[in-house]
Parts: C-alpha cells; structure tokens; sequence
C-alpha cells in the first residue's frame, strides 16, 4: 500500500490517543480504587453493585435495630429477675409466718414488708428504657401499672426488624406478666392476699398463699426465659448479620474494585506503550528523502 | 526540423517541466492540507508536423493537470461519516447523562431511596420521636428533590437536544447552498476547459461536512456537477441539482419535525421519520434518536419508578395512624398521571405528627406496626410490563440501561471512527501526498528542465555556427 506522509502522522495521532484513553482510564481505576466509576463502565456490575450496597445498608439498620432491641430485651430481663427476687421474698414471709409458733403480732408486723414489696413491684413494672414504659404494650409514654397495681397499658407486640423476613418482639406485655390478663395468676393480687393474710392472722390464708406465689414465680420465670430465648434470636441475627456482611462485602469488592494488582500492572505497560508510540512518532518525522538532499 | 524548430522544441519543454515543477509544488505545499488530492501532470509527446523532416515530433506539452479520485472510496468515507455523526451525537448525550447515575461511587437517588426506607426503621424503633419522624420527612423530601433533579437535568437535555436541531439543519442548509454554487462554478469551468481540481477538493471536503450532519448519496453528473439526495441509500429526496439548493429546516415546535423546503417560500415535507429511520444518519439523526427514543426511555422509567413508590406508600400510610389521630392521609402527592410525575412529585404531608407509623385502629402511640410495613416496602414487589420487581430494583434497571446505552455508544464511535481511520488510510493511500515522492518527482523534472536549457544553448551554438560558415 502507498503510505504518504499525511497517513502515518494520522496512524501516529490515532495510535497515540488511544493509548493516552488507556492510560488516563487505568489511572482513574488505579486512583479510585474502583473498575466501576459510572455506570458506563460496567452495566451489570453497576446494577449488581447497587443491590449489594442496598443490602448492605439494610444490614447495617438492622443492626441499629438490633442496638435498640438488646436495649428493651436487657432492661425487661433485669426487671423481671427483681420482679422474681421479690415474689421469691413474698414466698419466704409466706413460708416464715405460715408456721403455728408466730404470734399475730409478728403477722401483722410483716404486713410493712410485703406493701414495700408490693411498691417495689410497681416500680419494676413501671421500667423505662429511653422514656418508653417497656411493659406498657404501644400505650408506653404512660405508667403501665398504678400505685395498686392495676394495668392501664395494651397487650400489644413491638416487633423489630433484624433480618430482611425476620422481627422479633422487643416487649413483653404488663398485663400478661403481672396481672394475668392471658390466664395466669395476678401478682399484684396476690401480693395483696399475702398482706391481707398477714394483718388478719390468717394460718390458712398464708398456706394458700404458698401455692399461689409459687404459681407467680413460674409465671415470672417462663416469661424471663421466653425474654431469654428471644435475646438469643437477636444475638443469632448480629452473627449472621455479621457472616452475611462478610460475604457481602466481599461480593461488592469483586464486583466494583479494581484489582489493583493488575491495574497497576497495566497502568506500567500502557505507560511503556504511550512512551513507545511518542518515542515513534520523533523517530519516523526523521527520516526524509529531504535528509538526503543537499 | 530546422535550427530553429531546435530551439522551439526546447523552449515548450522548459514550459511543459515547469508545469510539472509547479504541479509538485502545488502537492508538497499542500502535504498538510485537509481533503486535499494529489494532482500529477500528464505529459505527451507533441506531434501533428506535417514537415517530412519532422520525423521524430516536435517535444512534449501537458496534456492534463489530473486529480487524484476514488468514487468508490468516497462515497464509503461519506457513509461511514454518518455513522460516526450519529454515534457522536448519542455519545455527547450519553455524557451528559450518565454523570446523573453515580449511585455507585457517590450519592443519588439509590442513595436516598435506601436512607428512606432507614428513616422508616428507625421510625419503628421509636414511633413517637420527634426526631425520627422528622428523619422520615427529610429523607422522603431529599428522594422527592433527587427525582426532581434526574427529571430536570433529562428535560432540560431534550428541550436543548431539540433546539439544537435547529442548529444543525441550518449548517446543513447552508453546506447544502455552497455545494450547489461549487457545482455551478465546476460546470462552467471545465466546460471552458478549465482545471476545477481546488474547487473539486472543496466540494469533497463540503460533502464530507454534510455527511457528518445528515446521511446523504451523492451521484456526480457528467457535467461535473453533484448531486446530493437525502439519506444514505440513493432514491431520497433531492438535497441539490446542479445549482439548485433544497433548505432543510424544523417546523419549529417542540418536538420539531425536520422539514425539506424547495425554497424559503415552501411549506416544506416533513422528513422526520426518514431520518430517524436511517442507520446513518449523521448528527441530525443522533440528535434525534437521543429526543425521541433514548431520553423518553429513560424519563419513562424514571417516572415510573416515581409514581410506583407514592402509589405503594400512600396506600400503605393512608391506612395508618399518625400521632395527631390523623388516618387516611396521603405521604407523597397522588400521581394521577405517571408520565411526567417524577418532576412533580413532592410530598402531601408538612406536619411530623402526620407520619402515619401507626395501624389503625391504633391502641397507642407507641404502635410501629405502619411503620414497620413501610419499611418492608423496600421489598415490596411491583409489577412494571409485566415482570415483577421492587421500586429500587427498577431504579437499579434504569442505571444499567443507562450504563448499556453508554457502552453502546462508545463502542459505536470506536467502531465507527476505526473504519474512518481504516478509510482515510485507504484514500490517503490513493489521493495523498507523499513526500518522498514529489521530492523524486522534483529532481527528475528539474533535470529534464536542466537539459531543455542545455538544448537552447545547444540550439544558440548550432545557430552561431550557421551564421559563421557565412563570413
């Protein structure tokens, strides 16, 4: 083929622009540490990419979620277990004052101890986590239980989400707990009866009231393992949060980042390719017939 | 031949290397010159004495000072320069749309539709936050501004993308005018027998001018003269007949539909569909594909992608309870009509208490259970042409479709421009000035212009030697 002067100079511009492109994209990639600048770059990848920082940012909320829940979980679990210290003292004045040999006198003095119990009891019931009455039901911005124990919240379920299909109740309802709105035993009433016993020198009152405070301790108890059970859900979710994170992380680090490795390999073998088409094109302009003509 | 026949033999050769001299001068100046073809000096022998001494001619004379061409080439090159027009102009716009997508690296919508759906969780953890509830206001308010944004800046390309066709058509009218006078001039040069080889180079250049613009055929006519006709296979509407321009212009509107006029006074035929329909189609045809077809796809999505997220958020926030009691209340503005709703979209609700996180009937204000459901909707499936996703799944479909639609036009351009490199080598090859060459060239002539002087010295000594057998 006829070549002319005008054609190689092209050839040399076209060569040479084509490697600065290369270049200045490899050292884009290299700058940013990313294959995937614009969408551009990598359609699929771009749309891929996207889901996964989706995914990842859902993660990260439900790990907040999961932040507030432990809160809830915690606070209602060292509640209970005060709320069982003190049915457990109920059952030992019980037990103490059941016995023939104790004088009315020493019942009714007793009777002090199991109201203080009984104020203690209202406390615990009224326990707040961030401003909110965690045994309230969605009624929390207001004391649940009164001075006498009676239930003003609802038996509502606050769930969390902690898993993309998956939510947990961060609540357990008042009323369930220590009224026995779902069946079981009223604490608060049964702490009355215990008192009531006491002041009127009861013997048989107080033997009843044996049974019936082991009932509430059972309550108590299964309601606190049942709050136990669900904190190892929620710890569950952080591990596996954690592990899918790990994955995730990964996928999106493949997906979007450059292997810098090679993009540094490359951004040297282009650099020595630009060079090489400069390094040409000064050294074919060289050479002329004009050179020869003197 | 006489003495003297001597010294007129050499005084046409002195003339006809000089032309040649000249000639190559005329190549080697114009090395550089964009379109120029290489001109050579046809030389023959000079004959035609009817003396019967004159037995070996009388020297040489210039028949032609000839242009380099190749029709073939040419009208490839034209082609391919469509194509190249039109993977330009879809490259251009592409580059204006594609730095709106940078979810990726930076933030954008896809950003904010996941803070968005963040805000509705935390408002779960704690419904009756003052501070969450205004979080789910603000993130809904910066998703709202980043749809206006997309809408804007898209809109704003298509108002300019279709103004710019009145730019284009009236380059293209005006190359249209100044080819039709070159033909005009060639006609009336080479019919005096004239060389018309500069002007010819110009038209070229012109014509490669205007395939960059529109997609055209040319068929050059016996008298010299081009003509052009619409549109990359022949049988299109005339463009230009010998000295006579068409105008190609826009009605106007908006969209605008590209009008061919016979002259200013003509109500023109609409060419719009053929254009459009044409591969290469130069810019106008980019610029056209880029309004009708790819901007529209994009703002389609887009607006559907607004319209599917209020549709699922009124319907679920309405059948909430806000703090104030408040129920039945739409979050976003109702999108009535889809087309068009992601610039208008804003949000339906000012007051914080109205955030509806509650169910309805709600027991208390500590109920989430709204705003749980609204934080699902981040999975919520809908239903677009058919095909199920979420409302940040076709967010993701529309950056991919934008991500192929860049890739494409790269690859067009890259393709389109290595065949022009591929063609312009080609016609180099064939029309263009080597150095080597004319320097070659320059010292042979100038040798034959050397001997042609030496034959008059030759000629002047014969003579004097005549003039002194007579002393």
């Amino acid at each position: 083929m006829r070549v002319t002067d005008k054609s190689i100079a092209n050839n040399n511009l076209i060569g040479m622009q084509r490697n600065l492109e290369r270049l200045a994209k490899l050292q884009q990639e290299a700058s940013s540490g990313l294959k995937i600048n614009s969408p551009g770059d990598d359609p699929v990848g771009a749309q891929k990419a996207l889901q996964l920082q989706g995914t990842l940012s859902d993660n990260t909320q439900y790990a907040r979620n999961i932040v507030t829940g432990t809160a809830w979980l915690g606070q209602a679990d060292n509640a209970m277990s005060g709320m069982g210290d003190i049915v457990s003292r109920a059952h030992e004045i019980a037990m103490q004052m059941s016995t023939g040999t104790v004088s009315a006198e020493n019942r009714a003095a007793a009777v002090s101890e199991v109201t203080q119990l009984t104020a203690q009891m209202v406390q615990l019931g009224n326990t707040q986590v961030g401003g909110k009455f965690i045994f309230g039901g969605f009624n929390n911005e207001t004391t649940p239980f009164d001075a006498s124990g009676a239930f003003t919240g609802t038996d509502d379920t606050v769930n969390l989400q902690v898993g993309k299909n998956s939510q947990v109740a961060m609540n357990y309802s008042g009323g369930k707990l220590l009224n026995g709105t779902a069946g079981g035993v009223n604490v608060f009433a049964e702490l009355q009866n215990l008192s009531t016993a006491l002041s009127t020198d009861n013997q048989s009152g107080l033997q009843g009231s044996l049974t019936s405070l082991d009932t509430a301790h059972n309550q108590l108890v299964s309601a606190r393992s049942e709050m136990g059970s669900r904190m190892v859900r929620v710890e569950s979710a952080t591990t596996s949060l954690d592990s899918m994170n790990v994955t995730l992380n990964t996928d999106l680090s493949g997906t979007q980042n450059a292997d810098i490795i090679k993009t540094y390999t490359d951004l040297t073998s282009q650099q020595t390719a630009y060079q090489a088409s400069l390094t040409a094109t000064t050294k074919i302009s060289q050479l002329s017939l004009l050179n020869y003509l003197k | 031949m006489s003495v003297m026949g001597i010294l007129n033999l050499a005084s046409k050769a002195l003339a006809a290397q000089k032309t040649a001299i000249d000639v190559t001068g005329q190549n080697i100046a114009n090395v550089s010159t964009v379109g120029y073809s290489r001109q050579s000096v046809v030389l023959e022998t000079s004959g035609g004495s009817v003396d019967y001494l004159n037995v070996t001619g009388d020297g040489v004379r210039v028949a032609a000072v000839q242009r380099s061409k190749d029709a073939f080439l040419q009208a490839q090159t034209l082609g391919e320069t469509s194509t190249s027009g039109k993977e330009s102009a879809l490259q251009n716009a592409m580059a204006q749309v594609e730095p709106l997508f940078t979810d990726t690296t930076t933030t954008g919508l896809g950003t904010a539709l996941q803070n968005f759906y963040n805000s509705w969780q935390d408002l779960a953890n704690n419904p009756q936050g003052s501070a969450e509830r205004q979080a789910v206001l603000s993130s809904a308010q910066t998703v709202v501004d980043n749809f206006h944004q997309l809408s804007q800046s898209m809109n704003d390309q298509l108002t300019q993308t279709n103004s710019s066709l009145t730019t284009t058509t009236d380059t293209i009218s005006t190359s249209l005018k100044q080819v039709a006078d070159l033909n005009a001039q060639i006609k009336i040069l080479e019919v005096g027998g004239g060389s018309a080889n500069q002007l010819r180079d110009n038209r070229d250049q012109l014509l490669k001018g205007l395939a960059q613009k529109v997609g055209i055929s040319t068929q050059e006519q016996s008298d010299g003269t081009m003509t052009v006709t619409l549109g990359s296979s022949s049988g299109g509407p005339t463009l230009v007949s010998g000295a006579t321009a068409s105008i190609l212009g826009t009605d106007g509107g908006n969209p605008a539909a590209i009008m061919l006029k016979a002259n200013a006074a003509d109500g023109g035929t609409d060419v719009t569909a053929q254009i459009s329909a044409d591969a290469r189609s130069g810019e106008l045809g980019g610029a056209l594909q880029v309004r009708d077809q790819l901007l529209p796809g994009f703002l389609g999505t887009l607006d559907q992608t607004a319209s599917s997220l209020a549709t699922q958020v009124n319907s679920l926030h309405a059948s909430g309870t806000g703090l104030n009691g408040s129920t039945g209340v739409d979050f976003f503005t109702s999108p009535t009509v889809t087309s068009g709703y992601s610039g208008l979209m804003a949000l339906s609700i000012t007051s914080p208490n109205d955030v509806a996180a509650s169910g309805t009937p709600s027991t208390g204000t500590g109920d989430n259970t709204n705003a749980l459901a609204l934080a699902g909707l981040k999975n919520g499936a809908i239903t677009v042409g058919g095909s199920q996703t979420t409302v940040p799944g076709l967010y993701g479909s529309l950056v991919a479709n934008v991500g192929v639609a860049v890739q494409n036009a790269a690859q067009g351009v890259s393709q389109s421009s290595a065949m022009l490199t591929q063609l312009d080598n080609l016609r180099e090859s064939q029309v263009g000035v080597n150095m080597d060459e004319e320097l070659s060239n320059l010292i042979s002539f100038q040798k034959g212009y050397e001997g042609a002087a030496k034959l008059i010295v030759t000629g002047q000594e014969m003579i004097d030697t005549v003039l002194n057998m007579v002393k």
